[in-house]
């Protein structure tokens, strides 16, 4: 399973070029990036390719930092995917999109939406 | 002297009070030009003067100090005065408070009381982390340390490295500083690498000099030290050591054998019964060089006259709530910070580092809260982040009578301080 890191930052000029620098310093790439922001501070949610090493970074930058689970789909299997999602009762909570044509999907149960995606023949990262 | 202290009845206290209210009174009038004035123009009877008769006794305040400034309110002659100390005078002059040789002494042994009530020995370390100088924090604490007899380590404020390196290496067991101060000591121990837990051997932590609520000491308890005590003085009362927290953490005793305490309503100066809120008075019972009678402390508390578990008689004031020069006034309520740190302090994920600021919309005030986040903050879901600081808002309201906006900080954003904190900004022109 993939796991996503949910940053919060406050919303204002230099804090996410703060963070990316942080990860640019630390030969981190980011693989993935989305923003939800509400008010005065928002979520930055990305994927990174070294994530241990990324956890302990943003630790000791005495960040507030949460870890989710996510399952990352082919963009060209987003139709038939959010299908079986939706007939399977699973609720999609956000997405965003990926480098090399893949989306990034937070549902609810991320156990039961890898079993009933590898089932409907979708690949799951 | 201090076993009889800690046995007294509160029929002896009370006793021992009248007589001793009834002796000041005389002294002041025979030695003070300014309480001789004050008490002829009441019309208090000094001659057979009664311990009720303390009600016409008027009030005396910080005003009357730097008016007076500096030493009109001595009640001794000038060549007794062994020492002086003063507070900043942020608004002209400062306040300067004097002692004699006797006065020292008796603010030692209530030092010492203070830490021996809190279950601090001769075999303890004792780092005093207060500032040493003018201000009486760091002076008070060390008398009454090294009176019991305990290793003292002047360490002052500042240089939070080798504070930290001295609490390790000597091998502290009783730090005594503010509260905000020792929270800043338990972030950088971990800065350093320094685990508190086996590294140190933090026992009790006597903390004072602003006031602090429930959640800094689960903070600190949890962290950083075993036990964390509140300590109240201030420098028109000799310093610290005038009410100390037991180890039953019930309010704090008040030496009343050397302070008489009543709460008044801070507007109307009405005397209130115990358990209700307001300023608290106090009257210096063995003070020599700068006695006071009736000193408006602009503290907010409630007295607690009710026995404690842990055995002395002596009546207990709850943790400071605010002062009232803390006290903002915003659209006409008062509100107290210690207000907004008890709401804060229920929710999880957050720090108990906030900073409130009140500015001015049109004809409007606007008092904005600034709430830190802690690092387990859950910052995934923007609904329940939004949800919290709705939750935050409608507490706030609850609690205060006033709206106010709540903003969240990312964690070690707001200012730490090493004195007092610096949690108020007001922006509003008057």
């Amino acid at each position: 399973m993939v796991k996503q890191f949910s940053i919060f930052l406050e919303n204002k000029p230099g804090r996410l070029s703060s963070v990316i620098d942080l990860f640019e310093r630390n030969q981190i790439r980011v693989l993935a990036m989305g923003i939800a922001e509400a008010g005065n501070y928002g979520i930055v949610r990305c994927i990174l390719d070294a994530p241990e090493r990324a956890a302990e970074v943003l630790r000791n930058a005495n960040t507030a930092v949460n870890l989710v689970e996510v399952v990352i789909i082919e963009m060209k299997d987003l139709y038939s995917a959010v299908k079986v999602l939706g007939d399977k009762g699973i609720n999609v909570d956000y997405a965003y999109t990926m480098d090399m044509g893949r989306i990034v999907i937070k549902v609810d149960d991320e156990s039961k939406a890898k079993k009933v995606l590898s089932e409907a023949g979708i690949r799951t990262y | 002297m201090s076993v009889q202290a800690y046995s007294m009845s509160k029929k002896q206290i009370k006793e021992l009070q009248a007589k001793k209210i009834k002796e000041l009174v005389s002294r002041v009038y025979e030695n003070s030009p300014f309480y001789r004035r004050r008490l002829k123009e009441a019309g208090v009877d000094v001659t057979n003067f009664r311990p009720e008769d303390i009600r016409k006794i008027p009030f005396t305040t910080k005003t009357d100090l730097r008016d007076n400034y500096p030493l009109g309110l001595i009640s001794v002659d000038k060549s007794r005065i062994v020492r002086m100390h003063a507070s900043s005078g942020t608004t002209g002059n400062p306040t300067v408070v004097a002692y004699t040789k006797k006065d020292i002494d008796a603010w030692a042994e209530l030092n010492k009381r203070c830490l021996e009530a809190c279950g601090v020995t001769s075999e303890d370390v004792v780092q005093v982390s207060y500032g040493y100088g003018l201000f009486t924090g760091g002076l008070g604490l060390h008398y009454g340390a090294e009176r019991l007899g305990a290793k003292v380590i002047p360490a002052s404020t500042g240089n939070t490295k080798r504070q930290l390196k001295l609490m390790k290496d000597l091998g502290t067991t009783v730090l005594a500083c503010t509260p905000s101060y020792a929270l800043f000591l338990s972030e950088s121990a971990k800065e350093e690498g320094i685990d508190p837990k086996k590294d140190l051997r933090l026992r009790v932590g006597v903390l004072g000099a602003e006031p602090w609520s429930e959640s800094t000491r689960k903070v600190l308890e949890d962290e950083f030290m075993q036990s964390a005590h509140d300590i109240y003085g201030m420098s028109e009362l000799n310093g610290p050591g005038v009410a100390i927290e037991c180890r039953k953490k019930n309010g704090l005793h008040v030496w009343e054998d050397h302070y008489l305490v009543e709460i008044i309503d801070p507007n109307t100066g009405e005397v209130l019964e115990p358990g209700e809120k307001g300023e608290m008075v106090v009257t210096t019972l063995e003070k020599e060089g700068m006695p006071l009678l009736r000193y408006r402390t602009r503290d907010i508390t409630i007295l607690e006259d009710d026995a404690c578990e842990c055995g002395m008689a002596h009546a207990r004031i709850k943790k400071i709530l605010g002062r009232t020069d803390d006290m903002l006034k915003i659209r006409g309520i008062c509100v107290f910070p210690s207000q907004i740190e008890e709401v804060i302090s229920g929710f999880e994920g957050l720090t108990p580092f906030y900073q409130l600021v009140v500015d001015r919309d049109g004809p409007l005030d606007r008092l904005l809260v600034k709430v830190e986040v802690s690092e387990d903050f859950k910052s995934d879901r923007l609904t329940e982040i939004v949800d919290l600081q709705k939750r935050l808002e409608e507490e706030l309201r609850d609690v205060l009578s006033i709206s106010a906006a709540v903003e969240l900080t990312e964690p070690r954003t707001l200012p730490r301080s090493e004195g007092k904190a610096q949690r108020i900004i007001d922006l509003r022109k008057i």
